[in-house]
């Protein structure tokens, strides 16, 4: 396991009016780990992600990617830089296929998005094939003729990250990948993340309700609630905070554990 | 995939054009009405790369149409230029205007780019307005049209021969649209209509996409106003009036925004349509207006549009629009940095 911190935020805070919805919150993801942040309803994990992949830039506070402050760049530049991001309503090109969704970032990837000239036929197969190896890891190949709109939302998912994935990043942050789905496709989305770490050695911050989840695949947990940092440790750690177990809800699957 | 029927219509619309001269008079139609119509697509051409692909409301592109009018016609006055040099001149002229204005339009979007558009537009009509000396103000402007300039070939081209030019720069303008609607950066530009911020999050600056299409747009526009204006031997303020931008829309809107020709059956059902209405009444205003709230009930995506999307070929749709409406964060967070 590295020990150099691929993201770090220091004391990020972000105000809505009266609320603060992220106070002082600080935290590193090292790299090659899965770390996740949970907390309960309005806590302010989707504000964090956003001031962390600049959504929007944070009132105070500093984030740092690979070493650089990135505070204030531009959330396309980040892309450029390695990160990577999904979104807790899946951001999507609802009228497009599957194909031309992940197509537009391994364009952007290659650096053919502002071309007014068509790729070569050499380019394309070298982008249809990165497309291709894309939806086969996300298992929509059969999907990529489809529109997205016509889609599972739990598909509608998993092409979110096949997109994030596209602009080949170090890191993804993946807003509540499991929200709303079943049972099933939630098993699917978790040995996708899995696989984001063993076999593509990203690494990975989501944010999940599911304490069963959380506990089974992060190494690192940060509990958030009401913008502010709760706790942070292992998912043992995690387990046994008491003040974890009366601020969360998830109270009796942390018990089970 | 969706080459039969395009394929289709392509061929079918050249051969009409075409024959134009020869079938216009059978509709009781002058052939500089048709004329008329190949100018007015152009803008509405470049009004639906705004609006249908890009997810813009183009409310200011008439001042480019007329950028390219007034600069065709006082180059004409002033420098005693030749057809092509007015042509390029002209269009010149609007992509100036473009490179003036896109830098501020570049951060808007949905209605605030429409509103700011709208100012812009009315900046350049008060100017060809006030500066009688040498714009003509509000009685406009004369000029002859010029000799057609190449290679010393001393010829003015008249009637079904202006057309034929017009005709050859407006395939020419057709092809050119297609190849840059299906180039990478035109599939870009629908992704940026669709969701600007994943566009983003996929690591391009979209700000830099609009600008580009911005500028595309009005080079469109101000070649369409450049000929506009030696077809008419005229220049008038009213031309970049935000009507005038509002009747672009509205034709592209009619034909089917986001299409190839939707725009050209828009522009001919209102040129054509006023030009016949208003012979007999002049109330035809209320007749277009009837005539387009009853093409937006029947057609919800322009007549063509929604031809196409019966026939499973329509490549885009206006349902996503309203999520562009409103400025997100996500694109504003650039310019307060
Ligand atoms: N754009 C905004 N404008 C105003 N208030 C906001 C905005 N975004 C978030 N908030 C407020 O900030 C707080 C934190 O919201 P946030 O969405 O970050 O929570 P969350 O932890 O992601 O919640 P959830 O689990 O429901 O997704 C909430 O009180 C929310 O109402
Ligand atoms: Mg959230």
């Amino acid at each position: 396991m590295g020990s150099t911190l691929l993201l770090e935020a220091q004391e990020v805070s972000k105000y809505f009016g009266g609320v603060h919805a992220c106070e002082g919150v600080s935290l590193g993801v090292r790299e090659g780990t899965i770390h996740a942040v949970i907390g309960p309803n309005g806590a302010g994990k989707t504000t964090f992600f956003n001031a962390l992949s600049g959504f929007y830039y944070p009132d105070r506070g500093r984030v740092f990617f690979d070493g650089e402050e990135i505070t204030r760049m531009p959330n396309w530049r980040r892309i450029e830089r390695g990160m990577g991001r999904t979104f807790q309503t899946p951001s999507i090109f609802p009228e497009l296929t599957v194909h031309d969704n992940v197509a537009l970032g391994v364009r952007s990837k290659a650096g053919l998005a502002f071309r007014a000239r068509p790729p070569s036929g050499e380019q394309q197969a070298v982008l249809e094939r990165r497309v291709d190896e894309l939806l086969g890891f996300v298992n929509l190949v059969r999907f990529k003729e489809r529109p997205v709109a016509e889609l599972s939302h739990g598909s509608q998912r998993l092409c979110e990250i096949a997109m994030s994935l596209s602009t080949e990043p170090r890191l993804v942050l993946l807003d509540e990948p499991m929200a709303g789905l079943a049972e099933s496709e939630t098993e699917r989305i978790i040995s996708v993340i899995r696989g984001l770490h063993d076999r593509l050695g990203l690494t990975v911050l989501f944010v999940e309700h599911n304490m069963r989840v959380v506990l089974g695949l992060a190494e690192m947990i940060t509990v958030l609630d009401r913008g502010r940092i709760l706790a942070e440790g292992t998912p043992s750690e995690i387990a046994a905070n008491e003040a974890v177990r009366d601020a969360y809800l998830g109270k009796e699957v942390l018990e089970r554990v | 995939m969706r080459f039969g029927p395009t394929r289709l219509i392509t061929v079918g619309v050249v051969i009409l054009l075409a024959l134009a001269p020869f079938l216009s008079p059978l509709i009781h139609v002058d052939i500089s009405i048709v004329n008329e119509v190949l100018l007015f697509t152009l803008a509405a051409m470049s009004a639906n790369l705004l609006l249908g692909y890009t997810g813009l409301p183009p409310f200011g592109n008439a001042a480019f149409f007329g950028l390219g009018t007034y600069g065709a016609g006082l180059s004409i006055k002033y420098f005693h230029v030749n057809f092509i040099e007015a042509t390029l001149l002209g269009t010149a002229a609007a992509l100036l205007g473009a490179l003036v204005v896109g830098p501020f339009l570049v951060r808007r979007r949905g209605i605030y780019f429409g509103l700011l558009s709208i100012a812009f537009g009315q900046v350049f009509y008060f100017i060809a307005y006030r500066f009688t000396d040498v714009t003509g103000g509000e009685d406009g402007m004369n000029f002859a049209r010029p000799y057609l300039g190449i290679s010393n070939f001393h010829v003015t081209l008249h009637g079904s021969g202006f057309y034929y030019l017009t005709l050859v720069v407006f395939v020419a303008s057709i092809l050119a649209f297609k190849l840059l609607v299906e180039s990478p950066f035109g599939r870009t530009l629908v992704a940026i209509r669709q969701n600007e911020v994943r566009v983003r999050y996929l690591g391009l600056d979209s700000n830099r996409f609009v600008f580009v299409a911005i500028l595309i747009s009005a080079t469109m526009a101000g070649l369409g106003g450049a000929l506009f204006g030696m077809l008419n031997n005229f220049a008038w303020p009213l031309l970049m009036d935000w009507h005038q931008s509002g009747d672009f829309v509205l034709s592209v809107i009619l034909g089917g925004s986001g299409t190839i020709w939707g725009p050209l059956l828009g522009s001919a059902i209102y040129v054509i349509g006023k030009d016949i209405i208003s012979s007999y009444t002049n109330l035809w205003q209320i007749f277009i207006g009837a005539l387009f709230v009853a093409c937006v009930l029947g057609f919800p995506r322009g007549i063509l549009g929604s031809i196409l999307a019966r026939f499973g070929t329509a490549p885009l749709s206006n349902e996503s629009e309203e999520a562009n409406w409103t400025q997100s964060p996500a694109i504003a967070a650039d310019h307060h940095g």
